[in-house]
């Protein structure tokens, strides 16, 4: 039973990873309807900033909030220079798109920080809570893991405020709706996408930040298989959904430690867990666990 | 929905198979009028090279080169692929130390072979850690009648080596001091490839077993280890050792290779089970990873084993607390010891690293690593009897040096003459123990001789498979 | 409208035209994409078969003239142009994007390696094999993805490609039990006696190419190709007027995953491995897979060849382009940047442009650049 929990928990903390990458993946995606590879990379080279920033001595949340800011900064270019000029048309040109920038900015991130790896200090304190003990064993979960979490909450909060209620929220989604009419009605969809990728390069690298502060270390591969995880688990929570982005991640997550921990024939192939999960549950809802379905005009 | 109207056909000069045929036949006529034989640009001979000297152990008779052509002007050329860019690319600094080795021969007249004078050459090329990529930069740097390069030298990384080896062996030119212990490396029916002074992972094993033996014989081990060949070498030599012994294998976790950084998952299992020994089998940056978690997690613990692969001033550091008092095995001089700064071998090693490649860490164990190899070649070279492919192996599968090569620790030295499966270079070794205050790995104990001995007690389809 | 769908904004260039005038009606349902053109000219025509004819020589004599390393490199663009027309007959003709068959290709490459090395069989009889077990894996992953749809689907099939290296670890023991299989050079020797192993090589890849391009060709040109278009186009017009919409999709998946899966079988020869130990390999083929069909201009027949072709000699040549170390880091930012400008120039692909360009220099002027209309136009056959 002890270790059930003490998986779970470590599912969580994986969890929680892959749900935040997976809420800057669905941010872009509702706003622009783009699916960005580049995600996880835009989130490594902000992280490399976000360290860098703490070796000059900076407080640790305080680099964060400024690496966010360069990287709202950053997206929002990246949107207006480069896929502005492929946006609306063939899908399959913003993904070669992206995947060029994948490329670009791994090896871009490679060239300015160099490939040693390294430690990202973490703005949580360290050390664990201890949830419950019996017989001599204690469940323990980290601060940092708990941390995360409420990050993770406030930001859908924030996302959910943001996008519900406010103007500004609505001519985003108008944008993403409709962008032809959005013009139409007077509204800027230029700015607003921009103001997407922006959002969505801002919460990456908050989300790359933190993932690196959990880890021992970490270098240009970080963001290269939590990527895979966050795109399962912003499909299996269906693309719509801020807060199914990171209840799916969860889910993900704790499947993948419970497969290593009970699931000795998937040893070695775990990620056939979370992938049959998704299908299944694809199959059932086709557009995600939390996703609306779509209505198609005949 | 609107429709299209239809267009009307417009008058065709040609129907679409006549014009195919026509095009077919133009492009036949072509081809046999410019039948030229293409210049064939390999220069070396292609017949089967005939049987070696009286004494060779290597057969000779499939090569599809001659092993016996002496070397053509005064260069030898060594060739070598490695990871030099992305996230590997911290072994690049193994080449760091052989290239500066090769300088400093260079620049005191080259290397010396049954009487002839030979500088040395060298080319690599970047795979990134790639089998597949390694593959084909070898085949490119040989060239498809080994004429391109004089031998193989110093590749990285298991998988990669093993993708060359058949190839290489097939052109019979040599390929020495493969950069991993993969025990494969002794299989006595590839000659042609042997591995470095990097003890075989069941050596490693072999010691772990003698120290818990020692120190704590009804030890409850819990293994980490990589999910592929090189975990199972840890893991089933030490299976086969502890057979009748009281020490117990309690629990065996693997973690991806290549893709898991963060093996806390593994580590819960681990730290939960009641074993009281830890061996970290990970390699890179799940090396260090195992030790926080196993120290966050207060796993109480007698003896701690780190892997040879992890005996790095980056590793080591980034462990940081958690890796005091660590084990391992080593045979190569650790540059941020302090009981070899005053070393003349450790002073000459600085000296040229800091000459050829300025603004190198030259406390960087692999950097010492790598020199240590060149170091052991270029005497073997020397050792050769004649200036040839075969000469070479077979010296290097004849050698007999002290510690006084390289940077090889005192007391170790690198024997490959005690027979035809001999084939391992770094059988003796030292213990070491990793002090966090100090930063650095201490010897331990006195040097552990398995001249010879590491066919007997590894599982032997570890050394000869697939 | 809730939602933009991946399927919707597909632009689908014609089919490879025929002929002016040629069997049926000009072309076949053309949604968006390059407008329709009028019968071409004379001129063009001319231009087109000395192009071809130039073309045909310069591939035919191709691998007498190079180097083997060369013809590597060429036999290589070869393989990856297979799997690229399979591709693109799903993504470009069907509309089901797929990120993912760089899987199909691994099924492929260790089915003929594993019969190879372990059960002696000789090169070319694997192929068959090859192609039939990644087209029934295709066809079992076809049939989930009638219900999971666009940017889903791409997501699961890239679960797939990344679990592919990872399924080879465990199951398949080859070199020093790693995922690793070698069949041996000589395997692979020419059977005729004035080709080179290398020329053989690329001969061989290049009939079966050939021989695959043709398969493809028919199959669009025909009742099954439209109906793969209509699918793609307007799937409930479609299934009005009889098209069965589960065998064209999962039809058409099988068959691509088939094409993958020789291609795959062609990698072993020319690249003499199957290699499952570099984890995100088959993720980067299915992305190469799709890069080509993409800048080759998808939905065309010749759009994966030179798409082929063009990805090849661009990774090589941003490799070699620099020197040094740091070189080394940036050519992937090179070759990022040069996918993504080729995008930008050229985003109907590259034949899609030469198309335009064409057209210009006959002087012809493209019939109503509004958008075209999305249903099939009904067959006078």
């Amino acid at each position: 039973m002890q270790l059930f929990v003490s998986q779970v928990l470590n599912g969580i903390g994986y969890g929680v990873v892959y749900g935040s990458v997976a809420l800057a993946l669905v941010l872009i995606f509702r706003v622009t309807g783009v699916l960005n590879f580049a995600q996880g990379e835009m989130a490594l080279f902000s992280t490399y900033v976000s360290w860098k920033l703490t070796t000059t001595g900076m407080p640790v949340a305080l680099a964060i909030a400024l690496s966010m800011v360069i990287a709202f900064i950053g997206g929002a270019l990246i949107e207006r220079v480069f896929i502005r000029p492929v946006e609306g048309r063939s899908p399959l040109n913003v993904v070669i798109v992206t995947l060029g920038m994948f490329l670009a900015i791994n090896s871009l991130t490679q060239l300015v920080f160099g490939t040693d790896p390294q430690q990202m200090p973490s703005p949580f304190p360290s050390g664990s809570i201890e949830l419950f003990s019996s017989g001599g064993e204690s469940i323990e979960v980290s601060k940092s893991t708990i941390g995360l979490i409420v990050v993770l909450l406030v930001e859908c909060a924030a996302l959910w405020f943001l996008l519900q209620r406010t103007r500004l929220g609505l001519r985003l989604r108008a944008v993403a709706s409709n962008p032809d009419s959005a013009r139409l009605v007077g509204i800027n969809s230029g700015a607003m996408l921009m103001l997407g990728w922006g959002l969505a390069a801002a919460l990456g690298a908050l989300a790359g930040s933190l993932v690196a502060s959990k880890q021992t270390a970490f270098d240009a591969s970080l963001m290269q298989i939590i990527l895979v995880y966050a795109f399962a688990a912003a499909a299996l929570g269906g693309f719509e959904s801020l807060i199914g982005a990171v209840v799916a991640g969860l889910i993900v997550g704790v499947a993948y430690t419970l497969t290593i921990q009970y699931i000795d024939a998937l040893d070695g192939i775990e990620l056939v867990m979370p992938l049959g999960l998704i299908l299944a549950v694809l199959l059932v809802k086709p557009n995600g666990l939390f996703g609306r379905r779509t209505v198609e005009r005949v | 929905m609107m429709m299209r109207s239809v267009h009307s056909s417009p008058p065709r000069p040609w129907s679409r198979r006549g014009r195919s045929l026509l095009s077919l036949s133009v492009v036949l006529v072509l081809l046999t009028a410019a039948c030229s034989q293409r210049d064939d640009d390999s220069a070396g001979p292609s017949e089967n090279g005939e049987g070696g000297g009286g004494s060779s152990t290597i057969d000779t008779s499939n090569c599809t080169t001659d092993p016996t052509a002496e070397i053509e002007g005064d260069t030898i050329k060594f060739v070598s692929s490695y990871p030099q860019s992305g996230v590997t690319a911290p072994f690049a600094e193994i080449g760091v130390g052989w290239q500066a080795y090769f300088d400093m021969v260079n620049a005191e007249g080259g290397v010396e072979i049954a009487g002839n004078t030979y500088q040395l050459e060298w080319e690599t090329k970047d795979d990134q850690y790639d089998a597949a990529q390694t593959a084909s930069n070898i085949d490119e740097l040989v060239g498809t009648d080994g004429e391109n390069a004089f031998a193989v030298f110093s590749v990285v990384g298991t998988a990669n080596n093993l993708a060359i080896r058949d190839s290489l062996a097939d052109l019979c030119v040599p390929n020495v001091f493969a950069a991993t212990g993969a025990p494969a490396w002794g299989d006595p029916d590839y000659p042609w490839t042997i591995g470095s002074t990097l003890s075989p992972y069941s050596l490693e094993a072999q010691v772990f077993f003698e120290l818990l033996q020692d120190q704590k014989p009804d030890a409850r081990v819990a293994m980490l280890v990589q999910d592929d060949d090189f975990g199972r070498a840890y893991q089933e030599t030490f299976e086969a050792l502890i057979a009748d012994t009281d020490i117990e294998l309690t629990q065996v976790e693997t973690y991806q290779a290549g893709i898991q950084v963060d093996v806390s998952a593994q580590m819960t299992s681990l730290a939960s089970s009641d074993a009281d020994v830890f061996f970290d089998g990970a390699t890179l940056l799940a090396c260090p990873d195992a030790l926080t978690r196993a120290a966050n997690a207060n796993w109480q613990r007698e003896i701690t084993w780190v892997s040879s692969t992890c005996l790095s001033k980056t590793l080591m550091g980034l462990a940081g607390a958690a890796g005091d008092g660590v084990y391992s095995i080593a045979n190569v001089m650790d540059p941020q010891s302090p009981d070899f700064a005053d070393s003349q071998a450790m002073q000459q090693y600085r000296d040229q690293v800091e000459s050829s490649f300025p603004g190198t860490d030259t406390d960087n164990g692999i950097v010492a690593y790598g020199w240590t190899q060149a170091a052991v070649l270029v005497q073997a070279m020397e050792d050769a009897e004649a200036p040839t492919r075969l000469a070479v192996m077979e010296s290097v599968h004849n050698l007999d040096l002290g510690d006084d090569v390289g940077l090889l620790l005192p007391g170790t030295g690198v024997l490959t003459n005690s027979g035809d499966d001999d084939n391992f270079m770094g059988e003796r070794v030292n213990l070491v123990q990793y002090t966090f205050a100090e930063t650095h790995f201490a010897t331990v104990g006195d040097v552990y001789d398995f001249e010879g001995q590491t066919p007997d007690f590894t599982p032997s389809d570890l050394i000869s498979s697939g | 409208m809730a939602g933009p769908s991946v399927n919707d904004a597909t632009p689908g260039p014609e089919p490879e035209d025929a002929a002016p005038g040629e069997d049926a009606a000009p072309a076949a349902p053309r949604p968006l994409g390059p407008p329709l053109y009028p019968p071409l000219a004379p001129t063009v025509i001319t231009l087109r078969v000395i192009f071809g004819v130039l073309l045909a020589a310069a591939v035919l004599y191709a691998p007498i003239y190079f180097t083997p390393q060369n013809n590597r490199i060429l036999s290589q663009a070869i393989y990856l142009a297979v799997a690229a027309m399979g591709l693109n007959l799903l993504t470009g003709f069907n509309g089901q994007i797929s990120i993912g068959h760089g899987a199909f290709f691994a099924v492929g490459a260790f089915t003929t390696a594993i019969l190879m090395v372990d059960h002696n069989w000789t090169f070319e009889a694997t192929i068959p094999i090859a192609a039939v077990l990644a087209g029934t894996v295709g066809l079992l992953v076809g049939f989930p993805a009638l219900r999971v749809r666009g940017l889903y689907l791409a997501l699961v099939t890239l679960g797939l490609a990344v679990l592919a290296p990872q399924v080879a670890n465990k199951y398949v023991h080859g070199t020093g039990g790693r995922p690793l299989l070698q069949p041996r050079r000589s395997e692979f020797s020419s059977l005729l006696t004035f080709l080179d192993d290398d020329q053989w090589m690329y001969y061989l890849c290049l009939a079966i190419a050939a021989l695959l391009f043709f398969v493809a060709w028919n199959l669009v040109r025909s009742r099954v190709g439209r109906a793969m278009v209509a699918c793609r186009d307007e799937e409930l017009a479609a299934s009005t007027l009889g098209v069965n919409l589960a065998g064209t999709k999962v039809g058409t998946f099988a068959i691509s995953a088939a094409y993958a899966g020789i291609a795959g079988s062609l990698s072993v020869m020319v690249d003499r491995l199957a290699d499952g130990t570099n984890p995100v390999l088959y993720f980067q083929r299915s992305i190469e897979f799709l890069v080509a069909v993409v800048i080759g201009g998808a939905a065309t027949m010749f759009g994966p060849i030179v798409g082929a072709v063009l990805l090849v000699l661009l990774r090589r040549n941003t490799q070699d382009l620099l020197e040094g170390q740091k070189a080394q880091v940036l050519s992937p930012a090179l070759y990022g940047a040069a996918l993504m400008a080729i995008v930008y120039v050229l985003p109907e692909g590259v034949v899609g442009g030469v198309r335009r360009l064409v057209a210009r220099v006959a002087r012809q002027q493209p019939v109503a650049t509004a958008q075209p209309p999305s249903s099939p136009t009904p067959e006078p056959a």
